[in-house]
């Protein structure tokens, strides 16, 4: 078995933006997944809004991601057969929803430019967009925190940095990004480094992301 | 090794390392495999065991080209006229001796028959057990539906009137009739043994001759002959090996065409399914397939290896499948076979069976290296883009929706990620829709078979009780509690006044017949007043009768009854060769018709106690007849050969359900995993299956009850008996069962799916 995180610590606090660095393997994804409850940890202990997440059965994991946590993919992950309002509405028509996600998604789809082209699939979006339905797909619960992985991994200059700048002004709302690019790290309040596994300087005591 | 070894040997290691990295989907394409051949080689048992059935027994019994019957003449009359046939190439002549008693323990029958046999060599039946007759020895040999019926075993001492008790020696199978107690219960005695104890007889009276000719073709010129030569013959009755087998077909009902016809459907089915997966297999692998062809594999290879993969896991499921098929139905087959007097297939399974489980292994890896084939031709880039997603590029699909509630969008969402796969749709939806309109029918005829075996009202006899009193005694049976009604029910045999022969019962109530007997009206309409009658639909067919034609009947007192014919009915008593008549008319023709008292009971009435009451009354209450009282074990045996049919093609719908939802969400692991790191939890998915599969069920389910109720219903109405349309469509119980069914097969489809998506880690589907 290999470790692929040890000794990580790290608290993020409500409007701040951190990256998190990396080499490819360093463990960057593993360390979203692990903070997103996607991959249960063998040790510690991850807290989201003061729920905690580690050692829930998954149905519970999956309710605190509904409510606290937006992802956004390298890949953007969108639905082939879904237009992109759809896609945005995905996570509002999940059982334990809160209330009034059309109208979230509509206003998120007008403030990140993408209305003319909301009815559109994603294989008539250009890359940019697509990221910018992904990200207003990861706010339209209203989650308290963000977890991006490698954002603009798929896009080329411009487009990258639209999609960071949308990550850089998001209110109310903790951002992890994870990311091997040094100009992505540039939006962020604070740069960490992954390295094989190990956060170095974070000294920042135990994984608390509260608001 | 050559190169072509070497290329071989290649592809081989690929497909086995190919399977071992996909151990559950190859079992589940296993399974596939195995209950299409299960379907297939129970499809192959019934339709090869049931359709040759007659040709095998004519071969094994060595059948004569014609049977002849006619009125006892001298053996000599008979053979001398029987040498002066065309093209002879030999004849056996015996008595039947009908309306005979015989018994064996509990069991008992006066309507026996015996055939009384000389010593030739071909007698027109085949030995399966025991030995034959034996010169002035006792002994008989009996057929095997009565041997069964009854648990007679070689050795077993039956009696029959006039020989006293018997020892049974033999069982002799003759095709020219079907089995007790379908038709008469029929044993062999040897004319030497009978001689011996009757004294000696040099020129004994025979009644049947069985012909055999050189040159079977030339059967029409002999027929015309025979009956040249048949003058001093009365009753004379030929019948060729044809008209034998027809003769057999209709008294076995709704079996042989039917069964063979549902197979036939059962075969394709299994056909579609084993293509249309291993089609969608390939489908799923383009990318890997594309992945190949970029590191330098050839077309060639890439088509070798899907197929060496698809023939390891073809091979053991097959095998298996054909196995339990051919166990499932093999038994129930070789009895129905038996009650028509027919040998089971046995070895004769073999070559048809090898070539089922040839196709059951054939089709998947044809339907898995042609689209490999075709994929590999494609370009690189293309394959590489293609095996992601499937990217529907209508432009409708483009519009934004409407969405109503959470579930429902879930719900849509599955729909759609099934639909974006058009043809699959399609090719499971037909594949469903004729699968459960298979089933729909076996269910109900099922239900059919089970009416007629039970319910007199199936033949539109609405009373339930006859007693055993003179007519005069209605009026007293009427008062008994619980009786609504009771009236006379006349009823005699007659013949045709046309002198075609036809045996007609002739039924008739002092008043309408509607309250008591009413089989559902065909044609015209019903009788009213006392010069008119309804005649079945094989009685109109028999002697050309429609409404307003005159119906003139000859009487055993010798009068005749003449009256319009004011409609005709679906009856299937007595092969629909029957009459309703006023039974003024009839009593004015013959007062001495006899009659036993038809019993009207009131709703919900206990029939057993007023049996007692007639019992008291002197009366030997009976139950009205069914249209099978005497096809018990047949109906039995169908029911079985129909559960049996009908549980495979269930499991293979269940499988069908299983594998188009488990190749979706394979093809979606990613949509899955999104919705689950969006906050979708079980639920969640379980709606998005539960779509998935709604969107195969609900239009196959529709197309099916539309299918049974407009094509395959109608169509095999006419089909069991020429007299009288049965009326096989679906009935709303038998579309609920279907539809109950198709539910638990959905739950179950999406239960099992959700189990093993939930399984997977979210991780693993967002990377797939």
């Amino acid at each position: 078995m290999r470790r692929v995180l040890g000794g990580v610590s790290l608290a993020v606090e409500t409007d701040e933006v951190v990256a998190v660095l990396g080499r490819s393997g360093s463990g960057k994804s593993t360390l979203l997944h692990v903070l997103g409850g996607l991959d249960a940890p063998d040790a510690g202990r991850v807290t989201i809004a003061g729920e905690q997440l580690t050692g829930r059965r998954s149905a519970a994991a999956a309710r605190v991601r509904l409510r606290h946590i937006g992802f956004v993919f390298q890949q953007f992950q969108l639905i082939e057969e879904l237009s992109g309002l759809e896609n945005v509405l995905v996570p509002t028509r999940l059982p334990g929803a809160p209330d009034g996600g059309a109208r979230r998604a509509a206003e998120l789809i007008d403030e990140l430019g993408l209305t003319p082209v909301a009815s559109h699939r994603p294989h008539e979006l250009s890359g940019g967009e697509q990221q910018r339905f992904a990200i207003a797909r990861a706010l339209v619960n209203g989650p308290e925190v963000i977890l991006a992985d490698e954002p603009t991994g798929s896009l080329d200059a411009a487009n990258g940095a639209v999609v960071l700048a949308l990550l850089a002004n998001l209110r109310g709302r903790a951002v992890v990004l994870v990311t091997h690019e040094t100009e992505a790290a540039a939006i962020a309040d604070r740069v960490l480094a992954l390295d094989d596994g190990a956060l170095v300087n974070s000294p920042d005591g135990p994984v608390d992301l509260r608001r | 090794m050559t190169s072509a070894g070497r290329q071989l040997w290649g592809a081989f290691a690929d497909a086995r390392q190919g399977l071992r990295s996909r151990r559950r989907r190859a079992l589940l394409a296993a399974v596939g495999v195995a209950l299409s051949a299960a379907m297939l080689s129970a499809a192959l048992v019934i339709a090869s065991g049931l359709g040759s059935g007659f040709n095998r027994a004519v071969r094994a019994a060595n059948l004569g080209d014609l049977i002849v019957r006619f009125d006892p003449q001298p053996a000599s009359t008979v053979a001398k006229k029987l040498d002066a046939l065309p093209d002879l190439s030999g004849f056996a002549l015996r008595r039947e001796v009908t309306s005979l008693q015989i018994s064996f323990g509990d069991q008992s029958t006066s309507n026996a028959v015996a055939e009384v046999i000389g010593s030739g060599r071909r007698q027109g039946f085949a030995l399966i057990a025991g030995h034959g007759l034996r010169g002035t020895a006792a002994g008989v040999l009996v057929e095997p539906a009565l041997a069964s019926a009854w648990h007679i075993h070689l050795g077993s001492d039956i009696y029959i009137r006039g020989l006293g008790t018997q020892p049974v020696v033999g069982i002799a199978e003759g095709p020219d009739d079907v089995g007790y107690p379908l038709a008469a219960a029929r044993v062999y005695v040897s004319l030497a043994y009978v001689n011996r104890r009757f004294g000696r007889d040099s020129n004994p009276y025979v009644n049947f001759a069985e012909v055999w000719l050189r040159n079977p073709r030339y059967i029409d010129q002999v027929l015309v002959q025979a009956r040249d030569e048949s003058f001093g013959l009365q009753n004379l009755q030929f019948a060729t090996q044809s008209g034998t087998r027809v003769l057999i077909d209709q008294a076995a009902g709704i079996v042989i065409d039917l069964l063979v016809a549902l197979s036939i459907i059962a075969l394709a089915t299994a056909a579609v399914m084993l293509a249309v997966s291993s089609r969608a297999e390939v489908q799923r692998r383009l990318r890997a397939i594309g992945i190949r062809r970029a590191v330098g594999a050839t077309r060639g290879h890439v088509a070798l290896t899907l197929a060496l993969e698809t023939l390891l896991v073809a091979v053991p499921a097959a095998t298996l499948g054909t196995l339990v098929g051919w166990l499932a139905t093999y038994r129930p087959g070789d009895r129905l076979l038996a009650l028509l007097n027919e040998p089971g297939p046995g070895a004769q399974l073999i070559l048809p069976l090898l070539a089922c489980w040839g196709a059951s292994v054939l089709i998947p890896v044809i339907g898995a290296a042609w689209p490999a084939w075709s994929a590999g031709g494609r370009a690189v880039t293309s394959l590489l883009r293609g095996a992601d997603v499937a990217r529907a590029r209508s432009p409708r699909w483009s519009r934004p929706r409407r969405t109503r509630g959470r579930g429902g969008s879930l719900t849509r969402l599955g729909a759609r990620l099934v639909a974006a796969r058009p043809t699959r749709l399609a090719a499971t939806v037909t594949m469903l829709a004729c699968s459960a309109g298979f089933i729909l029918l076996m269910i109900a005829l099922a239900s059919t078979l089970s009416s007629l075996a039970t319910d007199p009202q199936e033949l539109g006899k609405h009373y339930q009780l006859t007693a055993g009193l003179p007519p005069s005694d209605a009026s007293t049976v009427a008062r008994l509690p619980g009786v609504q009604a009771a009236q006379p029910r006349y009823e005699v045999h007659a013949v045709d006044g046309y002198s075609l022969g036809e045996i007609v019962d002739v039924i008739g109530y002092p008043r309408d017949n509607d309250e008591f007997e009413s089989p559902p009206l065909a044609s015209g309409h019903r009788s009213h007043g006392d010069d008119e009658a309804e005649v079945g639909v094989g009685l109109a067919d028999a002697l050309g009768l429609v409404p307003g034609s005159e119906l003139l009947l000859e009487l055993p007192t010798g009068r005749q009854l003449q009256l319009r014919v004011s409609g005709t009915v679906n009856s299937l008593d007595s092969d629909g060769l029957v009459a309703y008549v006023p039974a003024k008319a009839l009593l004015a023709a013959d007062p001495f018709t006899s009659s036993r008292i038809a019993v009207l009971l009131n709703p919900g009435a206990n029939e057993t106690a007023v049996s007692d009451e007639l019992t008291k009354l002197g009366a030997a209450p009976q139950q009205a007849s069914t249209a099978t009282a005497r096809g018990g074990p047949l109906v039995a045996v169908l029911k079985r050969i129909l559960l049996a049919v009908a549980i495979v093609d269930g499991l293979v719908c269940v499988y069908a359900l299983t594998q188009a939802c488990t190749l979706t969400v394979q093809e979606r692991r990613s949509t899955v995993a999104v919705l689950r790191a969006c906050g979708a939890g079980g639920g969640a998915v379980r709606r998005l299956l539960l779509g998935a599969v709604l969107v195969l069920v609900v239009p196959a389910a529709v197309a099916g009850v539309l299918i049974e109720r407009l094509l395959l219903g109608p169509a095999l109405s006419n089909l069991a008996v020429s007299y009288a349309t049965l009326d096989l469509q679906a009935t709303a119980a038998d579309v609920l069962v279907l539809i109950a069914g198709l539910t638990a097969a959905t739950a179950g489809t999406v239960w099992w799916v959700a189990r093993a998506a939930l399984r997977e880690s979210v991780v693993t589907g967002l990377a797939a």
